[in-house]
């Protein structure tokens, strides 16, 4: 689901003003406004923007929909939120291990808009996030944008697939994949050709995830858990040419989570028996799991099975805190899912993966290694954590 | 010893207050007209700089193109396609706040995601009220600082009547920016701000935007280079200081002409200040022999005479230095308006007391107080205790020294013409003139003896023995008197010469408008030309059509006026679809018109004016190389034309051209031409009814822009008439003092005039005409140094600050003025002393002895 949920307004005291919609937000992800820590909630930042406009007068999803590719590819401007989300693992020459994050979010300031002469008169805006991890130089790099969805500054559009935010994109034709990325800012950049792997996955209940109990609280979400990826990698200067897969998640909703969520431990991981595991645990105050949280496993040959709350286990193993945030993350897991017989030790590939932005949170990549069935398994993936604060005295 | 000095020196001011009172006043007045140019000065400079650094914010570089600006989606290529950033996309332009006393603002409309990088106003952690997606998403949404929503008494969510160029539309005042203190505020005090979109919505520039900001790196040069490569022609990459440097430069020589004026002011009180220093040495010679023989050592008097010269200064600057400030705010008031007539949009909020002018003015009043102590005090050293008690010797060695004075004169003067050649800039004309002038003052004993001593056998021969003392009185009082006289001489001389100025360039600009308005009636966009240029509002086309088709119009000029980035800062632009009858509208200086105007109509050459060709060294025949969105094109240059307008200096080329680079048909002014005939109000009336919707578009007959235009030259002028009052001011005094304090001094030798039986009325008659005397030869001397003076001003100052040439005109009114303003202030100056002498008793007058 990704840290696109960082986006998402459902707020645990809703109705309040624009301001509380922020707050709310630093509450749910944990986040705190980039370039002014000590301004507080009294800074105006574009950050603010992310909080959207009141959830009244946009599109619920209630139901499950009938899902439309290409068109669904594009952007849902009905909806509040939304993001294109793409991680993957690669190695480079000799094996040098990297991984990398890029992330459209899309953010409707209003449900109203008013008609304007001006084309660059905005009711959308756009927030991207760019990051690489070298693990063998200890280095992760990461970057965030913002642009209006007008002018031609960014958007997304369904045929041919195009989303960009200025010079970053994602591109394509009608079908996806093919998917071309491609970023960069100084000495990082990645251009990347993703290929058809596995066929598009519907999570949750044909493609409608709940996050909450009240109607509503729910989002549309589809996968492409594996595309064999080629291209180009730049760390630090030094351009690498990279071969792994990628996983793209696509989420579209007004609001999704319930009061009382502080924040979730969400796992992409591809196995090297052929199989992709998804499973997110939605952390409550207490610590304790919501009932909501859920997953699914998809085949190798692309059959999915839904994961309930109740059928798997994550288990924290490992800590690591933040020398900028001071936050404290958990940092290695037990993952385990009894009714396929998967028992995994997952483990980020660099301790400090964290995002510093406008929005804070820890977007990983990770190794998995254990047995399936009593046979050996590894494999890669991605591990995405919010809503961790800094420790209480 | 010490304290003995100190009480004599400190009893003698006392003893005569009023020439200390005038001698402070004197520094004083010279300090204050110094400080005050200095402070109007910088608070106009600096309300520029402020304006211009809050709206570049931390930009190096923009990409510009002409006043129209650029295509939007230039932008996005940059961004978008080549990934050029930092930069940010900037549309701004000026509105009025027709419901707030036509107050106006500058809107600055920018992209809060990408203008973090540049000035955060709009982004990053700043205490504000403003919700950005109101900002973004309501339409007509603009921000103000505090202090101006306060000024407007507005609140937020308050609607705001905007109008720009010439459409009214509705914005409301979405949140406020800046806090109530701080330097910030200042800054933006004159800006609106808005999301860009809103700001092309109120200005009327959708598709446009005018500039893109960039910041590069310090050794950026490939980066300028990359980004050159991308931009299409006729828009371009300058330094983003070029914009502030534009205006400095624009207005630097007008600025440096109101300093030098401000030191003819200073220059006069540093004379009187000599005057005051070194008549208090002559006065008191006999207690100075007295101090001298009773022990005193000659170090002892200088440090007196010094140190009262450091007093009187510090005194001086301290009451200039309060008056300064005072007189700076009404003459920032009127640097602003002159500003505003002749360069740019500026409002200035209020003068800004700057430390550095203070220290200025102050460090002049003490220095030039302490430089004119200093040749009366080693006058005071160098006399014997004995000799210093006798006058006749000081006299004589006065008389012995006049051929010295005369040779430092001369090579004063010679030096200062050497100044003046062309070869030199503007400050050394500057220079030159200060020589001359001080050469000239040099000169003045010298030619007061000689007329004198020419005078004596006329006056003997037409009043007697008593016309021949009154004259012969001229020479044996040098000592006390040719101060005065050079002072008087002086400022009289500057009168003199800036009357001649004002009124050889008034009459040229008369001449001028006279011939360059030909045609009936003139339509254009806003009244003063550098909003004309810089604005990027045209008329509407349909609107000039109509005109085109009006009845009773028999013939139309139209003009499009242009602002052109190029990189030694903004080039004005006049492209002219000129009516043949039109033709003789325009002086030529350079080419012969039946060669220019072929040339001129199909766009195969230029015209330039002649300030441009001055500041730019052309001449008919060189080649002018002109940006334009084609690229740039080099075209010959046909000739120079006259043009008073304005110092910046255009290029014009036939509309032919324009249509074929330009291309958007626009036009910004129009003159009509009326059917023999047609009352030209019932012209004038259909002309307006057509212009209904275009509220910014006047209409004016040729008649009524000649007057306007007048008025405007006059109101520039303004603040040289005011400088030049004050020197005359404060050389009056110097004359007041002076030559009061010498008739005083006469005292002994009017007694005795009394006691050999001079009536009381005859007394009257030798004060009155020997102060009369000398002030006659002060506006006699005047006179050939007026002229001097304006010669210098408009051959040399004028034209190296401005590049207009000007026809000299002498008329005989300013010298008989200065000759009368000379005689009167003399005097004016001699009342007094002699009423109080006829008063006097002989017997007590002599009782001094």
């Amino acid at each position: 689901m990704g840290a696109g949920r960082l986006l998402d307004a459902s707020s645990p005291r809703p109705g309040a003003a624009r301001l509380a919609v922020l707050v709310s937000l630093l509450a749910v992800a944990g986040c705190r406004p980039a370039a002014e820590p000590a301004a507080g909630s009294e800074a105006l930042s574009v950050v603010e923007l992310l909080g959207g406009a009141e959830a009244s007068g946009f599109a619920r999803a209630l139901e499950p929909r009938l899902f439309r590719f290409p068109a669904d590819h594009g952007a849902h401007p009905e909806f509040r939120t939304e993001w294109w989300y793409f991680t993957g693992n690669l190695a480079g020459p000799g094996g040098r291990r990297f991984g990398y994050q890029l992330t459209f979010f899309r953010s409707a300031l209003t449900a109203r808009p008013e008609p304007r002469a001006s084309r660059w008169a905005a009711d959308q805006v756009y927030m991207a996030h760019f990051a690489v991890v070298d693990v063998e130089a200890a280095r992760f790099a990461s970057f965030e944008r913002f642009a209006r969805g007008a002018a031609g500054l960014a958007g997304a559009d369904a045929g041919p697939f195009r989303v960009w935010l200025e010079d970053w994109s994602a591109t394509g034709g009608g079908e996806l994949p093919p998917i071309r990325l491609s970023a960069a800012d100084g000495g990082t950049a990645l251009d990347l050709e993703l290929a058809p792997g596995k066929p598009l996955v519907l999570q949750g209940e044909r493609g409608l995830s709940r996050k909450g109990r009240e109607p509503g609280n729910a989002s549309y979400y589809y996968s492409l858990t594996r595309m064999p990826t080629t291209g180009s990698l730049t760390s630090g200067g030094e351009t690498f040419t990279v071969t792994g897969a990628s996983w793209m998640d696509r989420e579209w909703s007004t609001s999704s989570l319930d009061a009382g969520v502080v924040g979730w431990d969400w796992f992409s991981l591809q196995l090297d028996d052929g199989r992709d595991l998804m499973v997110y645990r939605l952390r409550r105050a207490d610590g304790t799991s919501d009932p909501r949280s859920a997953g699914s496993l998809v085949g190798a040959a692309g059959g999915v099975s839904p994961l309930g709350a109740q059928e798997f286990e994550i288990e924290p193993d490992g800590l690591w805190r933040s020398p900028r945030t001071g936050r404290e993350y958990p940092s290695g897991w037990l993952l385990s899912v009894p009714s396929e017989g998967l028992e995994l030790t997952v483990s980020p590939l660099l301790a400090d993966q964290e995002i510093d932005h406008s929005v804070v949170y820890w977007e990983g990549a990770v190794r998995a290694a254990g047995t399936a069935g009593g046979r050996p398994v590894g494999g890669w993936g991605y591990v995405e954590l919010t809503g961790y604060g800094a420790r209480s005295p | 010893m010490r304290r003995t000095l100190l009480l004599a020196g400190l009893r003698d001011w006392l003893r005569h207050p009023w020439q200390t009172v005038l001698a402070v006043v004197g520094v004083g007045l010279g300090v204050a007209v110094v400080v005050a140019v200095d402070l109007a000065n910088g608070s106009a400079l600096r309300a520029f700089e402020l304006a211009t650094e809050a709206v570049t914010g931390r930009s190096t570089h923009a990409v510009v193109g002409d006043s129209t600006g650029l295509p939007e989606g230039l932008y996005r290529e940059l961004r978008v396609e080549h990934g050029v950033r930092p930069s940010a996309p900037v549309v701004e332009g000026l509105v009025e706040l027709p419901r707030h006393g036509r107050r106006r603002l500058r809107l600055l409309g920018l992209d809060p995601f990408a203008d973090g990088d540049f000035r955060g106003y709009l982004a990053g952690g700043r205490r504000s009220e403003v919700d950005l997606a109101d900002l973004l998403t309501r339409p007509g949404a603009v921000l103000l600082a505090r202090r101006t929503a306060a000024e407007l008494a507005v609140e937020p969510g308050d609607r705001l009547l905007v109008e720009a160029g010439g459409r009214r539309s509705e914005a409301w005042l979405a949140g406020l920016v800046g806090d109530d203190r701080g330097g910030e505020d200042a800054a933006l005090a004159d800006l609106m701000l808005a999301d860009l979109a809103t700001a092309q919505e109120l200005l009327g520039r959708l598709g446009r935007l005018s500039r893109i900001d960039l910041a590069l790196p310090e050794d950026g040069g490939e980066a300028v280079r990359r980004i050159e490569s991308l931009l299409p022609a006729g828009i371009s990459l300058l330094p983003a200081a070029a914009r502030g440097q534009g205006a400095a430069a624009m207005t630097h020589a007008f600025r440096l002409n109101l300093s030098a004026l401000s030191l003819l002011a200073l220059l006069c009180g540093a004379f009187l200040i000599y005057n005051t220093i070194s008549f208090g040495v002559v006065r008191r010679r006999r207690l100075l022999g007295s101090l001298r023989c009773l022990g005193a050592s000659r170090r002892q008097l200088v440090a007196l005479l010094v140190s009262e010269a450091a007093v009187i200064g510090a005194a001086g600057a301290l009451v200039g230095l309060a008056a300064g400030q005072a007189l700076g705010r009404q003459l920032l008031t009127l640097v602003t308006q002159t500003i505003n007539d002749l360069y740019f949009v500026l409002s200035v909020r209020g003068v800004e007391i700057s430390a550095a002018s203070l220290v200025k003015g102050a460090l002049l009043g003490v220095g030039a107080s302490l430089l004119a102590a200093l040749p009366p005090a080693a006058e005071a050293m160098a006399v014997a205790p004995r000799a210093a008690l006798g006058r006749s010797e000081l006299e004589s060695r006065l008389r012995r020294a006049l051929p010295w004075g005369m040779a430092v004169g001369l090579a004063l003067i010679a030096a200062g013409t050497l100044l003046l050649l062309p070869r030199w800039g503007l400050v050394a004309g500057f220079s030159g003139l200060f020589a001359v002038l001080v050469g000239a003052a040099c000169l003045t004993p010298a030619s007061a003896v000689g007329f004198g001593r020419l005078l004596a056998p006329v006056a003997g021969a037409a009043f007697g023995q008593l016309g021949r003392l009154t004259a012969r009185g001229i020479e044996a009082t040098l000592s006390r008197t040719a101060v005065a006289v050079a002072a008087l001489a002086m400022a009289v001389a500057v009168t003199v010469g800036v009357d001649l100025m004002i009124v050889s360039f008034r009459a040229t600009v008369v001449r001028w408008l006279e011939i360059s308005l030909p045609a009936d009636l003139y339509v254009s966009l806003y009244s003063t030309p550098g909003r004309r240029f810089s604005s990027p509002d045209s008329l509407p086309p349909e609107t000039v059509a109509a005109m085109r088709g009006l009845d009773g119009v028999d013939g139309i000029n139209t003009l499009r006026h242009l602002e052109l980035a190029t990189a030694d800062g903004p080039l004005r632009a006049l492209a002219i679809e000129l009516d043949p009858r039109s033709f003789d509208a325009f002086l030529l200086r350079q080419g012969r018109p039946e060669r220019v105007w072929p040339a001129f109509q199909q766009g195969r050459a230029v015209l330039v004016s002649e300030p441009l060709a001055y500041r730019r060294g052309l001449a008919a025949g060189d080649r002018f190389r002109l940006p334009t969105p084609a690229g740039e094109i080099e075209l010959p240059v046909a000739g120079v034309y006259a043009d008073y307008a304005s110092d910046q200096g255009a290029v014009m080329f036939g509309r032919a051209l324009y249509d074929r680079l330009w291309r958007d048909g626009a036009v910004t002014a129009v003159s009509l031409y009326a059917a023999p005939g047609q009352p030209l109000a019932a012209l004038g009336a259909s002309v307006r009814e057509l212009l209904v919707a275009v509220p910014r578009a006047e209409v004016r007959s040729s008649r009524q822009l000649r007057r306007e235009s007048l008025e405007v030259f006059d109101r520039t002028f303004l603040i040289t008439g005011v400088l030049r009052l004050l020197a005359l001011v404060v050389a009056g005094v110097g004359v007041l003092s002076a030559l009061m304090a010498v008739q005083l001094d006469r005292g002994k030798e009017l007694g005795v005039l009394r006691a050999l039986g001079l009536t009381p009325a005859q007394l009257w008659a030798v004060v009155t005409s020997q102060t009369a005397l000398l002030g006659l030869v002060a506006g006699l001397l005047a006179m050939p140094l007026g002229w001097a003076m304006a010669t210098i001003m408009i051959r040399v100052i004028n034209r190296r600050s401005f590049g207009w040439s000007v026809e000299m005109l002498a008329p005989g009114q300013p010298f008989l003025a200065a000759l009368a303003l000379a005689v009167g202030a003399a005097v004016a100056a001699g009342l007094y002393p002699a009423w109080k002498m006829a008063r006097t008793p002989p017997a007590e007058a002599l009782r001094e002895e």
